[in-house]
């Protein structure tokens, strides 16, 4: 119990002298502008582990032999898919100075590479249509959930949805 | 490079669409499934996903139509306001799909498990409720069944004709059938159970632990042989098989028993044993007897030859009348082997037995010093006629009469006895008496040729062998009983078949073949 009443009173002591003695060391670290980048690019790699190890997964319990899980797991190398090429966009985006995109008009965009390579702009400018593997992802999803909702019907022999 | 930005405009505006549209869709399904079963925890972890994959879709996609909208407006400055929200509110959404993604294996462990009880659960609901549902049959089919094993059982038990027995640990009898009953000539409305030890019917109770030793050892033991004094004193010959009782308790444990008398198997291996060692002694007799009659006959002819032409006052006459006595004696020796191993010619022909026994009686009291000694009949009025060698017959009875007399040593009764064994078609003829009876070591042995426990010179030894010959000669069969100090009863069974059918020796028997 004496002991109990000396740690309470050290840490206490310890912590308003902390307090009283307050610098810029010890205040709130400040955020600049990079980091929320990087922690934009740490999600897109959370984002990759968590559906890689959904597709593990599902290979590991075997549930890819029925369609509806087939296809969330296809959803999922697709999202992964979609992570790197976001990541990729971000990276030219921000990280290589090697890119400078300026708006013509309402139609038109001039890519301009350090280099002059026309195929880092190409790559880009392919890469810039990410839609095009999010959408499938997302639509495979919705498609698996709903072949696994048809034969939930069918198990139960009646319609779930009342 | 110049590039048209109208491809990168559309797939951004029509993609972000179609991923609004498509997350809530997802969602919707995963709604309705949940709806189903909300206990289902798959369902709910696919929501908890599709929740955070729509609100990224939705803020990502708007974020995506904003900014488009805004910069085709030329409003870059509202854009850049609202840009770090976006991307923000972008990141925190990808990190709680991703965090949910993770937990699958987890979640689906989980399921697994709930999955496995519910069905369990359901199983066992179903079972409960069909028992409760048809509870009243079933206890009717199951006390039916039990009824008809029990009844099953019972008559086995009942009906079995070797004795049942179950007793605990000190021999107590348990439970006991009615050929139990019968075996251990108790009477079947005796208290018993419960009350009597069968360890007091053993005929040597110390061999007790040694059973029950040897039942525990296995479990189970088999073939044990045992003699068994029933209630009326008499002994039996059993073989024992036992086993243990399945109870856990000490206290409860019992011993069942299958008991078979195997009295009258013994006795008849005995009797085959003895009847094996006579015909081999008769065979041997037989051989003997003849190779000594001819000699024997030759030595008397000659010696009657010279007897003849010799003086009966000389000395030389009465070593020669020696001679010939002690021939004859020697020739009746060899006739009763003869007769014992069933060589010798017989005579025979149809008889009232009780006349023969009643000359036999005549003759034998009045030979012998019988003062002290009664004699009783007891002739059975179903007894027919035999066909008999009278002379044979008689010497068989008056061998049993006289041994009788000397068993009795001066004083007692002499009981003969004849009978009609009815399924067997056979005659019965016991002489007892109540003398100090033969002793069990003798008894498999008074058949035997020159077997006497007289002392020598007062018996040949040849009385009931030959005895046995003439009965075999018959078609019958001689047995003994005796209990030592009770008196002895032995036992002639004629066949009255031999009335109708050839008897197996080649004898002439001209009366009997008219008859047939």
């Amino acid at each position: 119990m004496k002991r109990d009443n000396f740690k309470w009173a050290f840490s206490s002591g310890l912590f308003f002298s902390l307090l009283m003695n307050a610098d810029t060391v010890l205040a709130t670290q400040t955020h600049g502008q990079p980091e929320g980048l990087y922690v934009h690019q740490i999600a897109h790699l959370v984002f990759i582990v968590s559906m890689g190890s959904l597709e593990f997964w599902l290979r590991q319990r075997n549930l890819i032999r029925e369609k509806g899980w087939r296809y969330i797991q296809l959803s999922a190398v697709l999202f992964i898919l979609w992570n790197i090429n976001a990541m990729a966009v971000h990276f030219m985006d921000e990280h290589l100075s090697i890119l400078g995109i300026t708006k013509i008009d309402l139609w038109r965009i001039q890519i301009e590479t350090t280099a002059n390579q026309n195929g880092i702009a190409f790559l880009y400018y392919v890469l810039k249509l990410d839609h095009l593997l999010c959408v499938p992802a997302m639509f495979c999803m919705y498609y698996g959930l709903k072949i696994i909702f048809k034969s939930q019907k069918r198990a139960s022999g009646s319609d779930p949805i009342q | 490079m110049i590039i048209s930005s109208i491809p990168i405009l559309l797939v951004d505006l029509a993609g972000s669409i179609l991923m609004i549209v498509l997350s809530l869709l997802s969602l919707r399904l995963v709604f309705k499934l949940r709806q189903k079963d909300r206990n289902d925890i798959i369902w709910t972890y696919l929501w908890w996903i599709c929740l955070a994959l729509s609100l990224f879709a939705m803020s990502r996609s708007a974020g995506h139509i904003v900014k488009n909208v805004l910069l085709m407006w030329g409003q870059n400055q509202i854009w850049a306001a609202i840009r770090p929200y976006s991307g923000a509110i972008n990141t925190v959404l990808f990190v709680v799909v991703g965090s949910v993604t993770m937990f699958f294996e987890r979640i689906w462990k989980i399921y697994q498990l709930i999955r496995k009880d519910r069905q369990a659960l359901q199983a066992a609901h179903k079972e409960l409720l069909y028992i409760s549902q048809n509870l009243e049959q079933l206890v009717h089919d199951r006390t039916d069944a039990l009824s008809a094993s029990e009844h099953k059982y019972r008559k086995i038990f009942e009906v079995s004709k070797d004795m049942i027995l179950v007793t605990n640990r000190e021999g107590l009898i348990v439970n006991l059938n009615p050929s139990g009953y019968a075996m251990l000539g108790l009477n079947p409305e005796s208290d018993v159970i419960g009350k009597r030890r069968f360890v007091d019917f053993l005929a040597e109770p110390e061999t007790w632990p040694d059973i029950l030793a040897s039942v525990e050892e296995k479990n189970h033991s088999t073939d044990i042989e045992l003699d068994l004094i029933a209630g009326d004193h008499t002994h039996k010959r059993v073989l024992m098989s036992g086993s243990m009782g399945e109870q856990t308790d000490k206290e409860d444990e019992t011993f069942h028993f299958l008991i078979k008398d195997i009295q009258k198997r013994k006795m008849m291996e005995e009797q085959l044993a003895q009847a094996d060692k006579l015909a081999s002694i008769g065979e041997l007799s037989s051989g003997v007897a003849h190779e000594l009659n001819n000699p024997l006959s030759v030595i008397l002819g000659y010696t009657q030859l010279l007897l003849r032409n010799e003086k009966k006052s000389t000395e030389r006459f009465t070593d020669l009348k020696t001679i010939e006595k002690h021939v004859r004696n020697c020739k009746a020796i060899v006739e009763n082997l003869l007769s014992f191993s069933r060589k010798s010619d017989t005579e025979k022909e149809m008889l009232d037995i009780h006349k023969v026994i009643d000359d036999v009686l005549a003759f034998v009291q009045h030979h012998s010093d019988i003062q002290n000694i009664e004699f009783e009949k007891e002739y059975s009025t179903a007894v027919s006629p035999l066909m008999i060698d009278e002379k044979k017959i008689k010497q068989v009875l008056i061998n049993l009469v006289v041994n009788a007399i000397h068993a009795l040593e001066k004083s007692g009764r002499v009981l003969i006895s004849t009978d009609l064994k009815e399924p067997t078609d056979e005659i019965v003829i016991k002489v007892t008496d109540n003398g100090s009876g033969i002793e069990k070591r003798h008894l498999t042995k008074i058949f035997d040729p020159f077997y006497t426990t007289k002392p020598t010179g007062e018996g040949t030894g040849l009385g009931l062998s030959v005895s046995y010959g003439i009965i075999k000669n018959h078609g019958g069969h001689i047995d003994v009983e005796s209990a030592t100090g009770k008196g002895t009863t032995f036992i002639i069974t004629l066949p009255i078949a031999s009335n109708k059918w050839p008897l197996l020796e080649p004898v002439d028997y001209p009366d009997s073949r008219q008859e047939n």
